[in-house]
């Protein structure tokens, strides 16, 4: 692995990323851990997990009595998590996060993960991209394979809990064992399911209406269906490496390794390689604000090693960019949370500039630095930026552009957005909103149970 | 000098609420569904998309006060309609079906002024959602007036808001549960007054907190 400057001055890593890996979680808030002697080409060693005291500087004591509270009628009560996989993803992280902080509110948290062969894994691969709208032809045998493997799966494990919660497709059929299970079952949807592959959909959809209630992660993901629907929003963790408080000496380490020069403005996406994200669009709208306002443009991210579409995409990224020795293009392994906390907090603007979007946590982390925020009005991203008032919302690379220049020229507007766009995080997409998001979701279905 | 609750008078009782957000079976994508679905919806819309609304963005000032006032100019590109909408203050209204109302007679007094509204495709989607509501105590019981000022610096947003802004509904009330407390166990009519006129709209809930907490104060004087 290296890292080079080119020469039109960008820095590059010749080593493309992994799949996400879960952010190791910090042992104390507001207290940076400096990597002074290793650098963001080498992992970093895992902290332990916060405890909800430390969340109490965030948040504020009364929040934490209210999980209290809320909680205290729960004391005992049991709760199974099934997903499909242990580590890597936004489902691990967050429950990595989620089973130990309600433990220590007394409600018990079991985390169980399916296993399977990769033809299982293949198919749900599959599943999942048809769910998010993609071509997919689903052949009888499809069928046979997903459904062995959640069979054998479903033989294997115990629902004895009071709430058992099903993560995604992929272990949705285990509601077969709902009969034999005193607990209420839960179908948790992280996927965007706003225009599913009708045939995966179909086939999913009879397993999913045995459900007692469905969560999804955006209005417009809701689908028709017999059960009630909630509403939980993705979560950020703001004591993880990524959210978390950072010395600014450690900042300007960062920029200093990646050639960033924080006198003056920056842009920053973080995003994969990938073009949903629309990162040729990032450099175009740059080029087009620059014309006007200084500035460079930082955009990083990975994904470009383990999936040949990663590495077609930063291609395009780098021809779009010419030799512009203010574009700086990051492609940066799995493990850099701390440096791409560093890079958002070094930031004047940040853009997410998606053509479509699941939720868009990269907008959440920026909005939580309090960074004026531009983001394509697309998936959940507008449930995040409320146009002037939390962020900025474009559609084009035109309005991306404008909007670059119009911030950049307005600080005390892009300040007063970041403001507001900290508070919006604080009070609905925080790991602690998750915690009393399951807490009332077990409170209120043991209400219903009852009555 | 400081200024003591009279000896026979209730404590009061600092509670919280805490809401699930669900995502119901009416949507809109047109004005005209958006006025059917305004008479059709349950209760609990009304409230998630007005009441409700003012908590979860309680930091902002500016903007439209309600759900359905920001649909309207955001995705309809209606800025007259959606000013009427935004003028509705929740605080004049002690049941959901006539807060309902008067939003269903906006929507459909514009329909009529200009019909073809009702059908230009909006650029999202209103989907209406709602809420379920788990009410809970706090560790505060204010039983002098001082003790009422120290609970209302240190309860959440969330207990000023249920307090401050879901009450009325609760009591039937154009008032609130801090208001009626001081004038019917204290005898501060006029702090009550006060608080009473704090403009929820032009400030954040933090904003109305010092307001009411500041007017307390005062009469402790």
């Amino acid at each position: 692995m290296s890292l080079a400057k080119t020469q039109n001055g960008k820095v590059e890593h010749d080593e493309v990323g992994l799949p996400n890996q879960p952010s190791p979680p910090s042992s104390t808030p507001h207290q940076v851990q400096a990597p002074s002697v290793r650098t963001w080409e080498t992992p970093p060693p895992l902290v332990p997990a916060p405890h909800l005291e430390d969340y109490q500087p965030i948040i504020g004591a009364a929040e934490i009595d209210e999980l209290r509270f809320l909680a205290r009628e729960l004391k005992g009560k049991t709760i199974k998590m099934v997903n499909s996989t242990a580590v890597g993803g936004g489902v691990a992280e967050m429950l990595d996060r989620l089973v130990p902080l309600l433990g220590e509110l007394e409600v018990v948290a079991h985390w169980d993960v399916i296993t399977g062969g990769n033809d299982f894994f293949e198919i749900t691969k599959a599943f999942h991209n048809a769910l998010h709208g993609a071509e997919y032809q689903l052949t009888d045998a499809a069928r046979r394979i997903f459904l062995a493997y959640n069979e054998q799966n479903r033989q294997r494990m115990q629902f004895t809990e009071d709430m058992v919660v099903i993560h995604d497709p992929q272990p949705a059929p285990l509601i077969t064992s709902r009969k034999d299970s005193p607990g209420h079952w839960i179908w948790r949807c992280h996927i965007d399911l706003s225009s599913p592959n009708p045939q995966v959909w179909d086939f999913l959809r009879p397993f999913i209406e045995q459900y007692d209630a469905a969560i999804v992660s955006s209005q417009s993901f809701a689908q028709k269906l017999p059960i009630t629907q909630y509403l939980f929003y993705p979560c950020i963790d703001p004591l993880s490496e990524k959210n978390k408080e950072l010395d600014d000496a450690f900042v300007q380490k960062v920029c200093d390794e990646f050639g960033i020069d924080r006198s003056r403005p920056i842009v920053t996406q973080v995003s994969r390689f990938d073009r949903l994200k629309d990162p040729v669009g990032v450099v175009q709208a740059f080029k087009l604000a620059r014309r006007y306002v200084d500035c460079q443009l930082v955009l990083a991210g990975g994904g470009a090693s383990d999936d040949p579409e990663g590495a077609l995409v930063l291609k395009e990224v780098k021809e779009a960019a010419g030799d512009d020795p203010d574009i700086i293009i990051l492609d940066l392994p799995p493990w850099c949370a701390l440096e791409i906390n560093a890079l958002q907090r070094a930031s004047t603007i940040v853009v997410q500039k998606s053509i479509k979007e699941g939720f868009g946590l990269t907008v959440t982390e920026a909005l939580w630095k309090g960074k004026p925020t531009i983001a394509g009005a697309v998936g959940g991203i507008p449930n995040q930026i409320i146009h002037k008032l939390t962020g900025m919302l474009v559609h084009s690379v035109e309005g991306c552009a404008y909007q670059i220049r119009y911030l950049l020229t307005h600080p005390a507007f892009a300040a007063q957005l970041g403001r507001n766009g900290r508070e919006h995080v604080r009070e609905n997409f925080l790991m602690t909103t998750d915690v009393r998001r399951w807490l009332l979701l077990l409170r209120i279905s043991l209400q219903n149970q009852r009555s | 000098m400081t200024t003591t609750t009279p000896s026979t008078c209730k404590p009061f009782y600092f509670n919280t609420s805490s809401h699930l957000l669900r995502i119901t079976a009416q949507k809109a994508t047109t004005l005209a569904e958006f006025l059917d679905a305004l008479r059709a919806c349950s209760d609990d819309s009304i409230f998630q998309h007005s009441f409700r609304t003012l908590q979860e963005h309680h930091f902002i000032r500016e903007g439209f006060s309600n759900d359905f006032a920001h649909w309207v100019f955001a995705s309809c590109n209606e800025p007259s309609l959606a000013e009427q909408l935004a003028s509705v203050d929740v605080r004049e209204f002690s049941s959901l079906g006539e807060l309902r109302d008067r939003f269903a007679q906006i929507v459909e007094r514009h329909l009529q002024l200009d019909p073809r509204a009702g059908t230009h495709i909006a650029g999202e989607p209103f989907y209406f959602c709602a809420s379920d509501i788990v009410v809970m105590p706090t560790n505060l019981v204010a039983g002098t007036l001082q003790e009422f000022a120290k609970g209302l610096r240190e309860v959440s947003v969330h207990s000023i808001h249920h307090h401050f802004i879901e009450a009325r509904l609760r009591l039937k009330l154009t008032s609130n549960d801090f208001s009626l407390w001081l004038q019917e166990d204290v005898g501060l009519t006029g702090t009550a007054r006060q608080l009473d006129r704090i403009d929820i709209y032009t400030a954040t809930l933090e904003g109305v907190r010092a307001q009411i907490v500041r007017a307390v104060e005062r009469a402790l004087i």
